[in-house]
Parts: C-alpha cells; sequence; structure tokens
C-alpha cells in the first residue's frame, strides 16, 4: 500500500472532486464573462493538480525524513509538480485580472467580444452583395473586349 | 560526455540572467540595455551553432541538470532536431529584437519597449528555447508557460481595445491548452511513474496499446492546440494580427512551430508506430485546404498571412505522419524555412504598413513605384512562401511530394494533391497583395510620408505616433537580413537537407536519444 | 553553361543601375549578353552535330535528384539559337521601343533580362525537376513583365490569369515529374529516354506532364491566356507570347516524344488538343480588329499545330515541327516587332483605323510581307518548306492532314487580312500619319524577315542541325526542299493557299461561335473560388471564444475520449479503485461540491469568488489530508492572494455581469459534465495502469545527497530546480505584465509622503467625505492628540481609519516578516521555502496597505517591485551560472560546513540562494499587484471622484 510498489490504485472521492472541479471549471470557462472565464481556470487548474495527486498513489505520511518512515510517506514528485503548477496558476491569472481590468476600462465591463474582422467575412458570407467586393479582388471586371458580329467599317 | 554537453543549459539561463537585470535596472541606462538585449541573444545563436555542431558530430549533447542522474533529475538534450530549430530561433530572434529596437528608436516610443518589452522578449526566447531542449515531460510544460506567459504579455502590450479583446481569445485558449497538457503529464505520470523522455520511450512500451494510444491522443491534441492544426486553429489569425509587428513575426515565426516540434518530439520518441498516421495526414489536409481558403477570404495582410501560416503548418504535420525518414526530414526543413519565411513576411508587413499607412489592401497600393526596395523585400519571400522554385519553400514541398509519393497510400497520395493544390492557392493569395497593394494605383489617402501620423496597429504601445522616419535603417537591415537567410536555405539546401534527413533518422531510431539520457555516455 | 546562367543574373541586377545612369539605351548593353549565348552556341555547334553533346554537372541537393545537370543537345542548340538570338535582338529593339521616362523601366530591364537567362536554363537542363524550376521561373517572370503597366487593371487582371493558369499546369506537372522519378529512379533527362520506366503510374505520370507543357503552350482548354497577355509591353508579347515561353511546352512535347510518343494516352491528348487549337485559334484570329490581337490567337494556332507535328511521334513529322519551330518564331517575333513600331509610330493598332503604311515605311513593310508570308506558308520562305513536309508527313492519318490543310487556310486567310489591314491603303481612310522610324528600330524586324527568307533558300544548311534531333526518332525523315517535284504535299499547298486566298477575298469574317468563352470560364471559377473561401471561412472561423474553447473541449471528448470507450479501456474503471483513504476526504470533498456548485450558480461576481474560494481551500485541505502539508500551505497561500486579487479588481466592476444573450447554458453543463466525467475516467484508467514503481523512490536518497529533510523542497530548489527557475520566471513576467496594463506609458513611482500632496478627502475618499477633511501634514511630525501607529495613515480619509486595525498591523507585520524568513530557510528540512515564506512576507505588506493605504504602502516598501524581482531572477539563475561556473553541474548544489563561535557547526546549501531569489521573486510579485491593482487603481479611481 506504499507509493514506492508498483500497483496504482486510484482515490474515488479524489477522482470526483476532479470530475466536479473539472466539470463546474469548463461550464464557466464557456461563458462570456472574464472574470467567470478566470474562476473556470481556477477551478480546473485545482481539479487537474488534485488528478495529478491521485496519479501519484495512495495517501501516507508528509515527505520530510526523519518524520514519516520513507515507506509510509505520499510520492514527494508529483507534489513538487504541482507546486510548480499551483504557482504558475497564480501569475497566470493575476495577469488575467490585469487583462480584466484593462477590459472594463475601455469598455466598462469584462465582456469577451466577437472579432471583428471575421464578422465581417461572416456576413460576406451571408449577404449577396458581398460578390462585387470578392470578385474586385481578382479585377475580373476588367477584360479586353471582344470584337462584335457588327460588320467591318473599311472595305 | 563531451565537453560541449555542459553548454546547454545556457540557451535558457543567460536570457533569464540578463531578463533578471533588466528588471532591477528598469527602464534606467537605454543603451546599456539595448545592446545587452542584442548581445543576449546572439550569446544565445553562437551557443546554438556549436551545439548544432556537436550534436551533429558527437550525437545528443545531454546535460544532467544539478548532477542529478536521469531518470530522476532534470535532463535538458541537445539533438540534431532541437539544436537546429535552436539556431533558427535564435537567429530570427535576434533580427526581430534588432527590428524592434529601430521601431522603438525611431517612434521615439520609449513608455513600454525597454522596462517591458526587452525582458519579456528575452524571456520569451528563454522560454522558446526550454522547450526545445527539455527532456523531462514536465519540463516541456515548463517551457511552454515561460514562452507562453511572455506572449500573453507581448500579445496585450499598450493596451488597445484590439489588442485586448485579441489577447483574451489568445491567453484563455492557450491556458486551455496548457490545462491539457497538464492533464496529459498526471495521466502519463499515473500510467508510468516518470516523467523523463527516454524513461517514458522504455516505460510506455511496456503499456497496453489501448493505454498508450489514450495518452498519445491526449498529448496530440495539447500540442494540435499549440500548433494551431484544424479544428484547433480558429484562434491564431483572431489574435496574432493585431500585436505590434515585431510581436507578430516572432509569434508567426515561432510559437506554433514549437507546438510543431513537441509533436514530432513525442510522436517519434515516446509513441513509435503508425497508430495516428492516419488521424494526422487527415488533419493535416484539412489543416492546408481550409486555411489557404481563409487566407483568399482576408483584405487584410496580416491576417492574410496568419491564414497561410495555418495552413503551411498542415505540410508539417503531413511530414510528420508519413512516419519516414524522408517525411520527417522534409518536415523538419519545412519548419526551418517556415520559421524564416514567415517572420521576414511579417517584418516586411511592418514596412509596408509604415509606408502604406495601413494594411487593409482596400486602402494601399502604388507601393511598387513608391518604393521598390520594399517590392523587392516582399516579392521574394512571397514567391519563396507561394513555393515557387528555386526557393526554400519549394525545396521543402519537392521534398514532401518525394515522400508522399514514396509512400505510395492513396491518403499519402491525396495528400500530395492537397498540398498542390494549396501551394497553388497560396500563390494567389500573395499575387493579390502584390496585385493590389503594389501594383494598383496609390489611393490618395493611403500613403506615410515621414512625418505623417500611422495608424495604432504597429506602435508598440498602441497609442498612435507620428513616424518621423518610414525606413529606419535598423527595421529595413533587419529584414534584409531574414529575407536573406531565406535564400541561405536555397543556397546551402543541400547539405541542410542531408542534415534533417540525418536528424530524422536519428528520431526514428530513438536509440541513440534513449541512449545518450539513460545509459551510456556522462 | 553555369556561366552563362550567372552573366544573365548578374545583368538582371544591374540593369536597374544601368537604366538609371543611361535610360533606355541601357538595352544595347543587355543585349550583349544574350548575344554572348548564340556565340557561345555556334561554337559548340560542330560539336553537337558531331555527336558530341556539351554537358557539365553540378551539386545542388543530392538527396531530391536535384542536379544542377545541363546538356546541349541538338534539340537545345535549336533552341537556345532561337531563345538566345531573338531574346538579344527584341532587348536590342526595346531601346527604341520605350520613352525614356517610361516608369519601372529599370526593374522591366531587369526582369526581361532575367527571364532570358531562366529560358537558357529551361531548354539546356537535362533533369526533368531543374527544368521544372525554370519553368517556374519564367512564369514568375512574365507575370511581372505582363503586369508592366501596373495601374491598368487589365494588366493585373491578365498577369494574374497568365501567372494562375501556367502554374496550375507546372504543378500538376511537377506532379507528373515526382511519379516518373520514382518509377524511373531518377529524373535525368538523358536517361529517362535512353531507358524509359514502364509500370502502371507512367501514363499517369505522362499525362499531367502533358497538362503542364499544354498550359503553357496555350492550348485548349489554357489556350486563353495567350490572348490576354496581349496587355503586356509588345517586346514582351514578342519575345515570351511568340518566340520563346510558349514554346517551352512545345519543346518538352518534343524533348520527350521520341521515347514516350507511343505510351498509351500521349497522341491521344497531344493530336486532339492540337487540332482544336490549330482551327480554334484561327478562326478566331480572323475575327479580331487589333493587330496584336489577331497575332496572338494566329499564335495559339500555330502552337497547336506545332503540338500535333512535334507531338506525332514520327521522324517526318518531329522534322516538319522543327522547321516549323524555327520559321514560328522568326516571322511571327518579326510581325509582333512590327506591330509594336506602328503602334508607339502611329498610335494606333486597330487595322481599321491604320491606313498606307506600305507606302509611308516601305523598307518596314516589305520586312513585314517577307515575315507574313512565311507565315502563310508562301515558297520559297521558310514556312513553306515546313508546311510542305508538314503535309507529308500523316499519310495514314487523313483526318489530322485535313485538320493542317484547312488550319492552312484559315492562317493565309488571317496572315493576308493582317497584311492588308497593317500595310494596305484603304479606300475612306486617310493615311495613318507615322513619325519617323528610325533604322535601329526597323533593324531588328528587317533581320529576322530576311533569316526567314534566307533559311528558307538555304534549307540544305539547315538540314543537319535538324537532322541531328529527328535522328533520335525511329526510322529516317524524308529529305527537306522547297521542291519535291509534283507531289500530294504540294498539291495540298497549292489548295490551302489558294483556298485561304479565297476567304480572303471574300472578306471572310467567321461568327462568333459560342458567347461563353474559356475566359468565362476562368472568371466563374475565380469568383466560385472567392465565394467557397468566404463562405469556408465564415463557418470555420466565427470569432467567438465560447466557440473555440467549445470545439477544443468537443475534441478532446471525441479523440482522446473516443480511444477510451472505443479500446474498451472505459469498461472496468473501478478495478484498481478504492472510496477513500480517510472518511475526512470525502467530507471535504462534499463541502467542495457545494462550492463548486455554488460558484457556478452565483450572479453576484464576489459570491462567485468567495465560493471558489471554498473549493481552493478544500483542495489545500485535501492536499493536507493526502500527506503534503507543503502544498497544503502553499494552496492555502495563493488562494488567499488569488482572493484579495479579485477583490481588488471587482470593485471597479459591475455588481453582476451583464446577462448575455446568447447563452446556451443546457449545452455548456453537458459539456461540462461530459468533460469532467471523461477526465474523472481517465484518471481512473490511467491511475490503474500502473505496474511500476516510480522514479521517486529515489528521492528520499537525494534528500539525504542534498543536505535537507523536506524531499519536496529539495526536488523543489535542487533536484527540479530546473522548473522551479522557469516558474519564476513565469511570475517576473506576469508580474511585469500587470505592470504593462495598469501603467500603460511606463510605471509611476508610489506617491510618498511629503513628496506627494495625498487628495483633498484623503485616501480612499467617499462621497461623504467633506472636502479637506484631512488635516494638513508635515512629513515627519505626529499629528497632536494621536498616537501614530502607521506613519502615513494619516493620509486617509478620516472614516476609513480604525484604529484598532492600525494596532494589530502594527503588531502583526514584522512577526510576519519574521516568519517569513523562517520558512524560506527551514524549508529545506521541514515544511516551508521560499514560495510559501515570500507570499506570507507579501501578506504582511497587503495588511499595511489595506491599514493605511498607498502611501503607507510606498513608506513599508520604498523598494520597486522591478528591482525585487530582478534581483530574485538573478539569485535563482546566478546560483545556477555559479555551479558551472565553478565547474560542477549547472544549478548544482554544494554543502558548506563551518564552526561558528556560539553556534556550533553550521552548515550552508547553496540552494539556499535559490530559495532566496525565489522569496525576493514571490514578495515582488505581490508588491506589483498591490501596488497597480491596488494604488495606482486608487489613485485613478480619485481622480475620476476629483
Amino acid at each position: 500500500m506504499s507509493w514506492a510498489n508498483g500497483v496504482g490504485t486510484a482515490n474515488v472521492t479524489l477522482v470526483v472532486a476532479v470530475a466536479v472541479l473539472v466539470g463546474s471549471g469548463v461550464y464557466l470557462l464557456l461563458e462570456r464573462t472574464l472574470t467567470r472565464v478566470v474562476l473556470g481556470t481556477l477551478l480546473i487548474g485545482n481539479g487537474v493538480n488534485l488528478l495529478i495527486l491521485v496519479g501519484g498513489g495512495a495517501a501516507g505520511g508528509a515527505p520530510i525524513l526523519g518524520r514519516t518512515p520513507i515507506g509510509a510517506m505520499s510520492d514527494p514528485l508529483p507534489e513538487a509538480m504541482i507546486l510548480t503548477a499551483i504557482v504558475i496558476t497564480l501569475g497566470v491569472s493575476a495577469f488575467l485580472l490585469a487583462v480584466a481590468n484593462r477590459s472594463w476600462q475601455l469598455t466598462g465591463d469584462d465582456e469577451v467580444q466577437n472579432d471583428y474582422e471575421d464578422h465581417r467575412v461572416i456576413e460576406r458570407a451571408e449577404h449577396r452583395e458581398a460578390d462585387e467586393e470578392t470578385e474586385a479582388d481578382t479585377d475580373t471586371d476588367e477584360r479586353p473586349e471582344e470584337p462584335g458580329d457588327q460588320p467591318e467599317g473599311a472595305g | 560526455m563531451t565537453g560541449f554537453a555542459a553548454l546547454v543549459p545556457l540557451p535558457v539561463i543567460v536570457p533569464l540572467l540578463a531578463a533578471g537585470v533588466k528588471f532591477a535596472l528598469g527602464p534606467r541606462m537605454e543603451a546599456l540595455q539595448r545592446w545587452l538585449s542584442a548581445a543576449t541573444l546572439a550569446a544565445v545563436l553562437v551557443v546554438a551553432v556549436v551545439l548544432l555542431a556537436a550534436a551533429d558530430r558527437y550525437g545528443p549533447q545531454v546535460v544532467r541538470v544539478g548532477g542529478w542522474p536521469a531518470p530522476l533529475g532534470i535532463v535538458l538534450v541537445a539533438d540534431r532536431l532541437s539544436a537546429l530549430l535552436l539556431v533558427v530561433s535564435s537567429a530570427i530572434t535576434l533580427c526581430v529584437l534588432i527590428y524592434s529596437i529601430g521601431q522603438g528608436m525611431a517612434d521615439d516610443d520609449r513608455a513600454g519597449p525597454l522596462s517591458v518589452f526587452h525582458p519579456t522578449f528575452i524571456i520569451l526566447m528563454a522560454g522558446v528555447a526550454n522547450a526545445f531542449l527539455a527532456g523531462d515531460l514536465f519540463n516541456l510544460y515548463v517551457g511552454f508557460e515561460i514562452l507562453l506567459s511572455a506572449s500573453y504579455v507581448l500579445l496585450t502590450l499598450g493596451g488597445t481595445l484590439a489588442r485586448i479583446r485579441a489577447g483574451t481569445t489568445y491567453i484563455v485558449v492557450s491556458l486551455v491548452s496548457s490545462v491539457i497538457f497538464l492533464i496529459a503529464l498526471g495521466l502519463v505520470y499515473a500510467a508510468t511513474g516518470t516523467l523523463n523522455m527516454a524513461d517514458l520511450a522504455v516505460r510506455l512500451g511496456g503499456l497496453s496499446p489501448d493505454v498508450r494510444l489514450v495518452l498519445q491522443l491526449t498529448l496530440l491534441l495539447a500540442f494540435g492546440i499549440k500548433a494551431a492544426v484544424f479544428p484547433l486553429s480558429a484562434w491564431l489569425p483572431d489574435s496574432y494580427p493585431t500585436a505590434p509587428a515585431p510581436v507578430t513575426a516572432v509569434f508567426a515565426g515561432l510559437l506554433t512551430k514549437v507546438g510543431v516540434y513537441a509533436m514530432i518530439r513525442t510522436e517519434t520518441l515516446l509513441f513509435p508506430g503508425r497508430q495516428t498516421a492516419t488521424l494526422l495526414m487527415v488533419v493535416a489536409a484539412l489543416t492546408m485546404i481550409i486555411g489557404i481558403l481563409g487566407a483568399i477570404a482576408q483584405t487584410d495582410i496580416k491576417r492574410l498571412l496568419s491564414f497561410t501560416l495555418v495552413s503551411h503548418i498542415g505540410y508539417m504535420v503531413f511530414g510528420i505522419g508519413l512516419m519516414s525518414v524522408n517525411g520527417l526530414g522534409a518536415a523538419v526543413f519545412y519548419v526551418a524555412h517556415h520559421i524564416t519565411v514567415q517572420t521576414a513576411l511579417f517584418l516586411v508587413t511592418g514596412l509596408v504598413e509604415r509606408r502604406g499607412g495601413t494594411a487593409s489592401l482596400d486602402r494601399m497600393g502604388g507601393l511598387a513605384r513608391r518604393s521598390p526596395l520594399l517590392a523587392l523585400l516582399f516579392f521574394v519571400p512571397a514567391m519563396n512562401l507561394a513555393g515557387i522554385p528555386p526557393l526554400s519553400g519549394f525545396l521543402g514541398k519537392l521534398g514532401l511530394l518525394r515522400a508522399g509519393v514514396a509512400a505510395g497510400t492513396p491518403l499519402a497520395y491525396v495528400l500530395v494533391g492537397a498540398g498542390l493544390v494549396t501551394s497553388l492557392l497560396t500563390l494567389y493569395a500573395v499575387a493579390r497583395v502584390w496585385n493590389r497593394a503594389f501594383w494598383r494605383g496609390t489611393p490618395e489617402d493611403a500613403t506615410a510620408e515621414p512625418g505623417s501620423v500611422l495608424e495604432a496597429r504597429t506602435a508598440m504601445s498602441g497609442t498612435r505616433i507620428v513616424v518621423p522616419s518610414v525606413f529606419p535603417r535598423r527595421m529595413v537591415g533587419a529584414t534584409v537580413a531574414l529575407v536573406l537567410m531565406g535564400l541561405a536555405f536555397t543556397v546551402f539546401a543541400g547539405p541542410l537537407v542531408r542534415y534533417t534527413d540525418r536528424a530524422a533518422a536519428e528520431l526514428l531510431g530513438r536509440g541513440t536519444y534513449v541512449g545518450a539520457v539513460l545509459g551510456g555516455r556522462s | 553553361m553555369l556561366v552563362l546562367l550567372v552573366v544573365h543574373v548578374l545583368a538582371a541586377v544591374a540593369a536597374p543601375l544601368l537604366v538609371r545612369g543611361m535610360g533606355a539605351r541601357a538595352f544595347y548593353v543587355l543585349a550583349v549578353v544574350p548575344g554572348a549565348a548564340v556565340a557561345w552556341a555556334a561554337v559548340r555547334t560542330p560539336g553537337v552535330l558531331a555527336g558530341h553533346p556539351a554537358g557539365e554537372t553540378h551539386e545542388w541537393v543530392p538527396a531530391y535528384h536535384l542536379y544542377l545537370v545541363f546538356r546541349l543537345t541538338p534539340l537545345a542548340l535549336i533552341m537556345v539559337y532561337l531563345v538566345a538570338g531573338i531574346g538579344a535582338l527584341v532587348l536590342f529593339y526595346c531601346a527604341r521601343y520605350f520613352r525614356p521616362d517610361e516608369p519601372g523601366l529599370g526593374s522591366f530591364a531587369g526582369v526581361l533580362t532575367a527571364f532570358a537567362g531562366a529560358m537558357l536554363g529551361l531548354v539546356l537542363a537535362d533533369d526533368l525537376v531543374l527544368m521544372y524550376v525554370f519553368w517556374e521561373l519564367t512564369s514568375v517572370f512574365s507575370y511581372l513583365l505582363v503586369g508592366h503597366k501596373a495601374t491598368s487593371g487589365t494588366s493585373r487582371r491578365a498577369a494574374m490569369q497568365a501567372l494562375l493558369v501556367t502554374t496550375l499546369g507546372g504543378l500538376a506537372m511537377l506532379a507528373g515529374i515526382v511519379l516518373l522519378d520514382h518509377a524511373g529512379g531518377t529524373s535525368r533527362v538523358s536517361a529517362l529516354l535512353e531507358h524509359p520506366p514502364g509500370g502502371a503510374v507512367v501514363p499517369v505520370a505522362l499525362a499531367l506532364i502533358l497538362i503542364g507543357a499544354v498550359s503553357k503552350s496555350a492550348l485548349v482548354p489554357f489556350h486563353f491566356w495567350l490572348p490576354g497577355a496581349m496587355a503586356a509591353p509588345t517586346p514582351v508579347s514578342a519575345y515570351l507570347h511568340a518566340a520563346a515561353m510558349v514554346k517551352a511546352g512545345v519543346f518538352l512535347v518534343a524533348l520527350l516524344a521520341p521515347a514516350y510518343a507511343a505510351v498509351a494516352p500521349w497522341r491521344a491528348i497531344v493530336l486532339t488538343l492540337g487540332c482544336v487549337t490549330m482551327l480554334l485559334g484561327a478562326w478566331r484570329a480572323l475575327r479580331q480588329h487589333d493587330l496584336k490581337l489577331l497575332l496572338a490567337y494566329g499564335t495559339v494556332s500555330q502552337l497547336g499545330f506545332l503540338i500535333v507535328l512535334l507531338g506525332a511521334g514520327t521522324a517526318n513529322a518531329a522534322q516538319a515541327g522543327a522547321v516549323m519551330l524555327v520559321a514560328h518564331a522568326m516571322f511571327k517575333a518579326a510581325l509582333f516587332l512590327f506591330v509594336g513600331i506602328a503602334d508607339t509610330r502611329t498610335g494606333t493598332r486597330d487595322l481599321r483605323e491604320l491606313s498606307g503604311l506600305g507606302r509611308t515605311a516601305p523598307v518596314l513593310a516589305t520586312a513585314t510581307v517577307l515575315a507574313g508570308a512565311s507565315m502563310a506558308g508562301v515558297p520559297p520562305l521558310l514556312g513553306f518548306a515546313g508546311k510542305e513536309s508538314a503535309f507529308g508527313a500523316f499519310p495514314g492519318d487523313p483526318a489530322v492532314l485535313a485538320v493542317l490543310v484547312i488550319g492552312s487556310a484559315l492562317t493565309f486567310a488571317y496572315t493576308a487580312r493582317f497584311l492588308w489591314g497593317a500595310l494596305a491603303r484603304k479606300p475612306g481612310v486617310p493615311d495613318t500619319p507615322v513619325r519617323p522610324i528610325g533604322p535601329l528600330f526597323a533593324g531588328p524586324t528587317v533581320l529576322l524577315a530576311l533569316t526567314g527568307l534566307a533559311t528558307g533558300c538555304a534549307l540544305p544548311y539547315l538540314e543537319p542541325l535538324i537532322g541531328a534531333y529527328v535522328g533520335a526518332y525511329p526510322g529516317h525523315a524524308d529529305h527537306l526542299a522547297l521542291w519535291h517535284g509534283l507531289t500530294v504535299p504540294l498539291g495540298l499547298s497549292a489548295l490551302a493557299i489558294t483556298s485561304g486566298l479565297v476567304l480572303f477575298a471574300a472578306r471572310f469574317r467567321p461568327r462568333r461561335l459560342v458567347r461563353f468563352t474559356a475566359d468565362h470560364a476562368y472568371d466563374q471559377a475565380m469568383r466560385a473560388l472567392d465565394r467557397l473561401a468566404v463562405h469556408v471561412t465564415g463557418f470555420t472561423q466565427r470569432g467567438s471564444l465560447p466557440v473555440y474553447l467549445g470545439v477544443i473541449l468537443a475534441t478532446l471528448v471525441v479523440v482522446p475520449g473516443g480511444a477510451l470507450v472505443a479500446t474498451g479501456l472505459g469498461r472496468d474503471l473501478f478495478a484498481h479503485a478504492e472510496p477513500w483513504d480517510s472518511p475526512a476526504q470525502a467530507v471535504v470533498v462534499a463541502l467542495m461540491l457545494a462550492g463548486a456548485v455554488g460558484t457556478v450558480r452565483a450572479r453576484v461576481r464576489l459570491a462567485g469568488v468567495l465560493l471558489a474560494g471554498v473549493t481552493g481551500y478544500g483542495t489545500a485541505l485535501l492536499f493536507v489530508l493526502h500527506g503534503a502539508p507543503d502544498l497544503g500551505l502553499t494552496q492555502f497561500l495563493s488562494e488567499t492572494v488569488l482572493t484579495v486579487l479579485f477583490v481588488l479588481v471587482l470593485r471597479r466592476l459591475p455588481r453582476r455581469p451583464a446577462p448575455s444573450p446568447r447563452r446556451p447554458k443546457a449545452a455548456h453543463a453537458a459539456l461540462g459534465v461530459i468533460v469532467g466525467a471523461l477526465v474523472g475516467g481517465l484518471a481512473l484508467t490511467m491511475t490503474g495502469a500502473r505496474h511500476q514503481p516510480p522514479v521517486s523512490t529515489g528521492l528520499p536518497a537525494a534528500a539525504e545527497k542534498g543536505g535537507g529533510k523536506n524531499i519536496v523542497n529539495v526536488t523543489l530548489v535542487d533536484v527540479r530546480a530546473w522548473d522551479t527557475m522557469g516558474e519564476v520566471s513565469v511570475l517576473a513576467v506576469a508580474a511585469t505584465g500587470v505592470t504593462s496594463l495598469i501603467f500603460l506609458r511606463g510605471a509611476r513611482r508610489l506617491p510618498r509622503l511629503g513628496r506627494h500632496k495625498p487628495p483633498p478627502g484623503g485616501v480612499w475618499a467617499t462621497r461623504r467625505t467633506a472636502p479637506g477633511a484631512l488635516r494638513p501634514l508635515r512629513p515627519g511630525t505626529v499629528a497632536r492628540g494621536a498616537v501614530r501607529w502607521l506613519s502615513a495613515v494619516p493620509t486617509l480619509s478620516p472614516e476609513r481609519r480604525s484604529v484598532i486595525f492600525e494596532v494589530v498591523t502594527r503588531l502583526l507585520f514584522h512577526p510576519m516578516i519574521v516568519l517569513s524568513l523562517y520558512l524560506t530557510f527551514s524549508g529545506h528540512n521541514t515544511t516551508g521555502g521560499g514560495f510559501a515564506g515570500g507570499i506570507v512576507a507579501g501578506l504582511a505588506l497587503l495588511v499595511r496597505y489595506l491599514a493605511g493605504g498607498r502611501y503607507e504602502l510606498a513608506e513599508t516598501a520604498p523598494v520597486g517591485p522591478g528591482l525585487l524581482i530582478g534581483l530574485g531572477l538573478v539569485a535563482a539563475t546566478g546560483t545556477g551560472l555559479a555551479a558551472m561556473i565553478g565547474g560542477g553541474p549547472v544549478l548544482g548544489s554544494t554543502i558548506w560546513h563551518a564552526e561558528v563561535p556560539l553556534l556550533g557547526e553550521v552548515h550552508l546549501v547553496t540552494s539556499a540562494f535559490f530559495d532566496l531569489g525565489v522569496y525576493l521573486i514571490v514578495v515582488g510579485l505581490v508588491l506589483d499587484i498591490l501596488r497597480s491593482l491596488g494604488a495606482e487603481i486608487d489613485r485613478q479611481v480619485g481622480e475620476e471622484a476629483a
């Protein structure tokens, strides 16, 4: 039952926590309010950290020499990775919140808006008159004229 | 380990140190700081070149960080692939930095640049280098995070509305890809109990093929987002074009390629075999075609180029999907070529924007007459991108076609066809830019002379700025250097292709890499 | 031969400078370059005729069978004479054709010279891939040349059209070449001719290659680009569209025919398209008023003729073809050059307006008539010789023969129409005024016309050269001559000429065959392409972040999730699972579920944040319960910082987000559930799949070696310090980013007591604050009556002050700093570490800021965060480099032991410096956040209020 033996056993309770955190995080992620999106990433982040913990095997004592016998410890490597992940998440979230604040300064809200150029294309796709615009791109309007069938002037 | 291995950490740690110094200095001592940034990247370039020679001559250069033996500690590995990409990316980063220095000085736009742009830009390089050198899957993740966080800052530089909007999309999508990567990491560790890639190459073999497949697909998804393959690519054209010209250039050139690199590395080292070949090929075809159609639909040069970028990622994925030495070699060659040409094109576009006063094809014209130099600087890389012989774009395409035909499967032939169609449509897209921006008569409003006010979009800090001179020497010089670098790929294609084929053989062989990290020389 | 090409390149590069220097006269100099090529060919000719083709090889990309390999075969020799000879004449002609002030003349000259070089390379290449290289180059150069009149939409369109059509064919051809290379194991032409590969793929390859030839030589169905390309300056039309580039396809056919004409689809394609083209071109030529267009359609017709002859694959046909190839190049170039002269010197090329040129420019007119006669196939000119042998070459194939005769008749007719229209004096039309034509200008035309006559009469001298090429075919060809006696061919020639005369005399102007031309088809194709692009892009590129994320997550569900289900791994998920390690976990998780659900449902921003905090702290608890105190501590601290951050930002945002109309809640919820379940399932499966002990079993020993007891901390600052280094650089960047977004134009220093006057109402003043409520305070002086627990607190607006809070802060601050340092340095042996320490110090600063406002923050931390972060990063990376410089591995740690009086034996691990770096960076980050999202936003709020 120690972390050092080769058999992996998953802790269902933690897995449930993972599933719920990720699930609710995803829901928040799909919203348009940036602050709630950030919350979503935080929830997912915690969920994933727990997932890494689960992958490390069963619980144990703190991996501190002299405090816990090596056999009874929890796997320290995932813990180190999770710690790194936590810190990175902290930094990125701080930056995202600054972005949210900036977007408030500019638009009075932290709503995530759609891309303008994409919408121009979508509109061109939806309206026929867009054809003129696209034709102009190939200069197809200007073609060397083909002589008509009227009889020759001279002769 | 040869003495050269000791150099492996430098491309990461030196830029970080320099960045630290710059943070401490803040906006003080401008001249010194500019010099410092350039010197740092130049040093990285030199180290990279040495590593390339060493990796090619003596095999993968491995350094065990802190002296801890693999697989316990972290190893950094410079094999042929990593070294080549390191050389190319440090070279273009240096050019872009010089360009940006030129632009910052020309626009007398000192607010952001020194205290924000320079250190962040250098850290970006450190992150890219770390990703290329990582011999540990988790460290690869960290490398990605470094370059991504740097890219977040660079993309939102100046905080204009357009950049905030684009930045939000970019950051959130990247976050999701990172989360998926992290999930994959957790799963890989859960299943194998290790993260050292060489060790994984061994341990994954012991797992059931099903388990392996699931892990492989999860990682592919994470990297697919970063590499912007269809259908995970839509974020890219929305986010890149709004950034300052040098930033867009380096993003377009480098960032997606790091994703491609990660794909190549994991597909060859961790998951040999053809189980995902079909998937990759289909994805490649879709990416090529849908990407280039996107380019044709655009009226803004930067967006148009961003779509060609997506489209040409398809070529590289095609090469990976072939899983043959020729295919992979051609893909690696194409990566190197594409980094250079794509960056060059975006730098030129920056100049075009200064000269034409806009990047919209509807509102510019007559550049060929007004600035033949600019015309030349655009035309050569544009034709290179379109795969016009004898330029490197053609050679890369030729290699992929040959590999595809050699594979001889129906799907491979489909990909060959798709590749040809894509290259024709690319030519159409860039020729249209030429027709409208360079040939068509000048719309009176579309011209920037010294002293005129430039649209906010290229400027570092997003504010409108008065342009004292349209073509600062440094900017033009850096662009010329990049265009010449692209031509060099054509002239020295022979040795280069031999090298990339060797690199591909090394990748598919796996043995040398695993041996160098785990076993043999230390 | 490489030298010749290099010379062309150099000349091309020098051309713009020459033009700038000497104007249009620069063309005289440039003409020397192709002239040199002619001379070189002349020197080589005897050797080639003697059967020793010159050749040379240079390496380029061997891996792709790509060599710079050139070979001067008889066919190549013929082409060199045409390409270089006419090239020289055309360049010479340009000197007079262009006005000196012509815009863009420099680049034009360069491109035209470069084109001559590319054309030379094309005919000399002995490798199909190399030939393709030059092939595409000619396409690109022609694009630039056709678009010379850049401001005219017609030129731009024509240029684009020519480029796309020829490149389309070119790419097909490339595919064919690669296939042929794969089949034959080489792309070397000489080898492929000697040993033609067999196999099912060869016909496909040939068909693809023929597409290239057909498109380049403007055969049906690709013919339409050639008339369009007449938008180019006339010298370009004469060179590219009569003599050189359009011959590339013919050349390729002539090159491969000896070995491949017998292979299945070849003859069918070549003869059909050739015949159709010959008739259609001639037919439409008869309809033109514009002399140049008339010639263009004539060229189309003639190209069809040439392809029929050179593609047929018999010695006789080939001989006829070769003669016609030479003849056509000369007379068509001559006629184009004439049109150019007429155009520039009279201002029109419409045959209805031109009149009397025959009288006003007799010499030029005579030359033109000569050239025309050759085109019409009148003895004793070369064209006649060609037609004669052509008529004799298809005895067994009446259909083709008939087409050739009809085609020739039409050719005679449109030639007559051309000569009449260009030279004759027309009733009712006054003589067109002609500006003087210098001899240098007319020279090339006359010369070409005379050569046509000379070669016609001097057939015997031409025969060996032609014969050398024809020798490649099985069987031998009949003798070339103007007079074979009264033969069928002679009769047919007579027939063609007479009927042509009749057609002309009857002023035969054919009706338009179809209203819908290939040119329209091109337009519609391009339009369709643009529409398709717009539609596809409009569909895939929605521009909406939720959509993008939805697609990504859906892919996650479909691809790895699909695999999980398909492989059946998902079946027994709980095989290797247990409910929990301790029931306590279940309790905590239950709480967290509540928190998560609450976060999702909360509409008020702040509520959402606090409920999310529940899950965060819950996670911390789970870490502790799992036996990871360091994680627990870190998670707890960073969760706290995040909550503070949120509050700082949220205080300005609207309380609840604006309800956005488009939000398919159900779909999002469903996706959430599925993804959550998937990730859970993956976790169970993969954990169950483990059958080996983890590498971390080596960590305890490593910790011993690393001189620490806390394995996690040793891992972070030593074994995996490289990760930590990356992690802290992420923090550094993030901090910079926050600054850059809050202080847009460069960071502002915090306001200091005394130096910066606080706002009238005090910091954090509210609407109720009476203006000037703040007592003016001189720095350093203690306000009378009040003990100041915090130095800057008087800058607060009165109602924000809370003495208890100030006292508590006062008491807490220093212990917290001490604690932070303790955590940092003891971390190596017990729970703690630089990160935890840093955050505690940061929280201490936070408390000061909350209690005393931004002035207080400044008093507490007079240094900028940039400095802290910088020093931290330098410390962390420096430790690494120092170890390297010390000869050790990067980031390698060493332990120093020392006897210190009183303290006894202490030992110091270098990795402590590393952790100190981490500490500094974290403090820097928090300070940076407080300064920007806290203090700076306070200031902005204050300004907005004022």
